[in-house]
């Protein structure tokens, strides 16, 4: 079938397979690949995007979905070869280790700074708590989010 | 993907199709090859469906409304807020963008926590169909663990439940993990000065409701006795050995949890 939606800010008018995972589509027809796969149902978050607005597991949502819709991923993040404050602060502050979960943990921390400039710490872990990450113990990701919230409401973006 | 009511009927019935309102649930287990309908119905693009409607002594809750817009409605924490204690604890942020209350409710899993606060709330669920609509009671529209009352030519479009402002909430899940742990046990409950509603989750194939501990918690009077209501509650449950947590640690953890309960309840009063 046919749909029409946005990835990253471009428009796309594209005929899509109706069984096909919005995570695959991504990866494989868009060749966005730094969406990852982990689990595959749901539990770890490596897939997260952001659609209208709102964090989803992408490997949980088929592509005929997305029609009329704007899909953001970790691609979108960067404007004009200059990273997001959340990818600045997650490499000062050490919060990515073997980076696998980073591209899910961004979206999640990006949804929440979208609709929260000042997120408590309890609110910052609400929100990445769909996201496992087994390698840092979750302490520099937290704080690497709390920074670039800093550095976002002092408008150094 | 239908956009309104009349094409959804047309296309239900007929052969194996499921309904998919999120699909945090229903594309996990086609993936793990546990399903196979030979087609998905998505409501993704239906109009209608996604409100939230004050209906007096009720709420309407409708099929498309995930459980992040429930966590957001006030008029939802202000006359049912046992749902959003209940729905706060399930999934993910990410999961709860997506999953939706009637989803949960037709998956109809032991251990599906929004399941027990409609319990709670003297849920109704309204049913459309090819034949029109009927109505049935949440504990009579769940069989078993995965059944329901629901025919392969309906569909859920709303739940209904009843206002309960006067209740003091409460509920307690013990899980493995706080995000996304599927519950080992967990108690909930409404309690206004002589009344108690209780419910159980995954200690037993459906959500369970302690009856006898109920009607003797509304009849004891000056005699009533923490132990004795705690004893006729466990006879709601029949918890099983799985994966999760074995039988005596469930029992265990519901007696605990009822005491709490009441615990709580009385430190409040």
């Amino acid at each position: 079938m046919k749909i029409d939606f946005k990835v990253n800010g471009r428009d796309y008018s594209l005929e899509v397979r109706e069984d096909m995972r919005l995570l695959d589509f991504l990866r494989e027809e868009l060749k966005l690949t730094g969406t990852k796969e982990g689990c595959g149902e749901g539990e770890c978050g490596a897939c997260t995007v952001i659609i209208d607005g709102k964090a989803v597991n992408s490997c949980l949502v088929l592509v005929p979905e997305i029609d009329g819709r704007e899909v953001i991923t970790v691609e979108g993040l960067e404007r004009d070869g200059r990273l997001h404050p959340l990818q600045e602060s997650f490499i000062e502050k050490g919060a990515v280790q073997c980076g696998f979960c980073t591209p899910g943990m961004l979206m999640s921390a990006k949804a929440l700074l979208d609709g929260n400039a000042d997120p408590s710490d309890e609110e910052i872990m609400e929100a990445i708590e769909g996201n496992l990450c087994r390698c840092t113990g979750y302490y520099k990701i937290v704080q690497a989010i709390r920074d670039a919230a800093g550095k976002l409401r002092n408008g150094k973006a | 993907m239908p956009v309104d009511e009349r094409e959804l009927k047309s296309m239900l019935g007929g052969e194996d199709c499921k309904i998919m309102a999120g699909g945090t649930d229903l594309l996990v287990r086609i993936r793990s090859g546990r399903l196979s309908p030979s087609r998905i119905v998505s409501l993704a693009r239906m109009k209608g469906m996604d409100g939230i409607l004050d209906l007096g002594e009720e709420v309407s809750i409708g099929s498309r409304v995930t459980m992040s817009e429930l966590l957001k409605c006030e008029l939802i924490a202000a006359s049912c807020p046992i749902l959003p204690m209940v729905v706060r604890e399930i999934g993910s942020p990410q999961i709860r963008n997506r999953a939706t209350l009637a989803g949960n409710l037709v998956n109809a899993s032991p251990a599906g926590d929004s399941i027990m606060a409609l319990y709670l709330s003297n849920a109704t669920v309204v049913i459309s169909g090819v034949n029109g609509e009927r109505r049935e009671k949440v504990s009579s529209f769940i069989k078993g663990p995965g059944r329901t009352t629901l025919s392969r030519d309906e569909y859920v479009g709303a739940i209904l439940l009843e206002k309960t402002p006067g209740y003091f909430p409460q509920f307690y899940k013990v899980g493995q993990r706080s995000a996304m742990a599927i519950a080992v046990a967990s108690v909930g409950s409404l309690i206004s000065g002589q009344e108690i509603r209780m419910a159980f989750g995954s200690v037993a194939p459906t959500v369970a409701v302690p009856e006898k501990a109920c009607e003797y918690f509304e009849k004891a009077g000056e005699k009533f006795d923490d132990g004795e209501f705690a004893r006729l509650a466990m006879l709601a449950i029949s918890p099983i050995d799985d994966v999760r947590a074995s039988a005596w640690y469930r029992s265990t953890v519901v007696k605990n949890l009822v005491q709490r309960t009441l615990n709580v309840w009385r430190k409040k009063g």
